[in-house]
């Protein structure tokens, strides 16, 4: 177990390394010149280059660089804005909460409601009921999530006129207190209701195929031979047995929805990260760009990590 | 052959449908009544409205024919990127599992490291620094996606390594590159294959996620960037956005049938279930 832990904690800093390496890489390979930039593009004194390279370090070596890049963004510092002038980790921790809010929210509910699902169908397999969720299950599959957010703005916001559009609060009011959480809330039902869709074949579909699995093994037969009252064999055996697979589910939906999040938050006009995404694309903030990245990338490992460990603790029989 | 497809009514559909795919993208030209790429008169017209079946969008282009045409740009996304992902997956599975050893733990930890980045943000950030061209997208995809081919490929050639007929070969003194070519890769190909279906999707929703973003090509017509120009229309024209993810969902769907049947047909262990 400890050996396992201690491997697993090995690949998720191995990953973080590679993350910041791709990042290393693709600063350096990308069009445009940064000391042309910052000298302006009639100057061209060799003594000034040469002045600004030594400023920031850029006539060392590639790998001294690397290792000074690896330096600062370990600190904490990932570079400024160069459209905002502020500090780029500022301005992700600032919009942060909005999307772990959705992200979260998603996560869970739509965990519980796909799992259900597929437990559902796979009890009844064949029926009617199973029928219809795979096909549901189908369909979203193939959607476009940031479609099917502006299908539900269709819908619920300008035929049917129920729910607010964008947004996580009302600019009109200065609600406090339990108001306030009802307007978030309120606001959080389209995207959260979008994530959730997105999701659910997933879970599903896990759900689905490991409940039939564990179903048709052989101690489950032998229970049944027993007599074992058909409620209980499912209680105590089945699903303990076929939830499992969830779980690992989970940490790679939880890395999908933290990246994917940033199209519904651009439809959704949620004031998360995925804003900072799109305005940071909008106006070439490359610096903004690259530190959401490497945020969101150091995020999805972390959390890859912990979901195989736990996995681990769950299942005595994951070993590798 | 034919038995096979009939009875599986996901390959059949998938058949079907990337037959009637094909078919569009051949004859787009006559398919569609009006040139998309030129502008006309009718700004914004609904549905039906001076002959426009699904209306116009905000330039008077037709919506009906930039779907056909759009049709061409999705499918080649998902080809071209589909092909690099897995001709690259192919190879460096094959070669970490039928050699096997240090290279082979190297490569599948790159693998499993590979499989934990989030593949759409660093194809959006490379995008967005290297310039949104439609080759660019397809390049990308490509060279992002390739790491569950190798997964897959590896395997097989872990396992095809030990058959006889291999072994065989190597007592016949065939060098190791003709073996990898000759009978691992040949017989291991056909889960890659169905798994690249299903990255065909993949890289369909990925070239319209990167669109409605503002990273898709400016000069074709995309359905991505189709719902990226109705977004600020949804509430006074529906339609431009509406149909283009219409014409989506299809298409993901019939690659996603595809794969799944080719995945029955192919994969002795499927062949009973039902598929979920």
């Amino acid at each position: 177990m400890k050996r396992y832990v201690a491997k697993r904690i090995l690949t998720g800093l191995l990953t973080i390394l590679i993350v910041f390496s791709i990042n290393f890489i693709i600063i350096n390979l990308a069009p445009g010149d940064p000391i042309k930039t910052l000298m302006g593009k009639e100057t061209d004194d060799p003594a000034l280059r040469a002045a600004l390279e030594q400023k920031y370090g850029l006539d060392k070596p590639l790998h001294i660089q690397f290792v000074s890049y690896l330096k600062t963004a370990i600190s904490g510092d990932l570079g400024t804005s160069i459209i905002y002038n502020r500090p780029v980790s500022e301005m992700i921790s600032e919009k942060m909460p909005a999307t772990i809010l959705l992200v979260l929210t998603s996560g869970i509910l739509s965990l519980i409601i796909g799992t259900l699902m597929g437990i559902v169908a796979a009890r009844k397999e064949g029926s009617f009921i199973d029928v219809i969720f795979s096909g549901f299950s189908y369909i979203l599959n193939s959607m476009p999530s940031f479609w099917l957010g502006l299908m539900l703005i269709i819908i619920f916001s300008s035929v049917l006129n129920l729910l607010p559009t964008c947004g996580m609060t009302d600019p009109r009011t200065s609600y406090k207190g339990i108001a306030y959480v009802m307007d978030v809330l309120k606001h959080m039902i389209l995207p959260v209701g979008t994530l959730i869709l997105i999701e659910i074949p997933l879970y599903y579909r896990i759900a689905k195929s490991s409940v039939l699995q564990v179903t048709n093994e052989d101690f489950i037969l032998t229970l049944r031979a027993t007599g074992m009252n058909e409620k209980k064999i499912f209680n105590k055996y089945i699903f303990r047995n076929a939830i499992l697979p969830t779980v690992t589910i989970f940490g790679i939906s939880l890395a999908y929805l933290i990246t994917g999040v940033a199209l519904i938050e651009t439809v959704f006009a949620w004031p998360g990260t995925g804003r900072l995404v799109l305005t940071a694309i909008n106006q070439r903030d490359y610096p903004t760009l690259m530190g959401i990245y490497l945020v969101m990338s150091v995020s999805v490992a972390i959390v890859m990590m912990l979901v195989d460990i736990l996995y681990a603790v769950l299942d005595p029989r994951i070993r590798y | 052959m034919i038995k096979t497809i009939v009875n599986d009514k996901q390959l059949l559909f998938g058949i079907l449908g990337i037959i009637a795919l094909l078919i569009i993208v051949a004859f787009a030209p006559n398919i569609a009544p009006e040139n998309p790429y030129v502008f006309g008169p009718d700004v914004l017209n609904k549905i039906g409205e001076n002959g426009h079946i699904l209306g116009t969008n905000k330039m008077g282009q037709d919506i009906f024919s930039m779907i056909i045409y759009g049709t061409r740009t999705s499918l080649q996304v998902a080809v071209i990127s589909a092909l690099i992902s897995g001709l690259l997956g192919i190879l460096i599975g094959g070669i970490a599992g039928f050699f096997g050893g240090t290279a082979d733990r190297i490569v599948s930890e790159i693998i499993n490291i590979f499989m934990m980045l989030p593949t759409f943000f660093l194809i959006l950030l490379i995008i967005a620094l290297f310039g949104n061209s439609i080759y660019n997208v397809m390049i990308v995809i490509g060279l992002t996606t390739w790491p569950s081919n190798a997964k897959l490929m590896r395997a097989q050639a872990l396992s095809l390594r030990e058959r006889t007929f291999v072994k065989a070969a190597t007592a016949m003194g065939e060098t190791k590159g003709q073996i990898l070519f000759k009978y691992i890769i040949p017989n291991g190909i056909f889960p890659v294959i169905a798994n690249t279906t299903v990255g065909m999707s993949n890289a369909i929703l990925t070239e319209a996620g990167l669109s409605f973003l503002g990273l898709g090509d400016p000069n074709i017509i995309s359905w991505g960037q189709m719902i990226y120009d109705g977004k600020s229309f949804l509430t006074s024209a529906w339609w431009i956005a509406t149909f283009a993810g219409v014409a989506i969902v299809i298409t993901v769907t019939i690659f996603y049938l595809l794969g799944d049947g080719l995945n029955h047909v192919m994969n002795p262990k499927h062949s009973k279930g039902k598929g979920v």
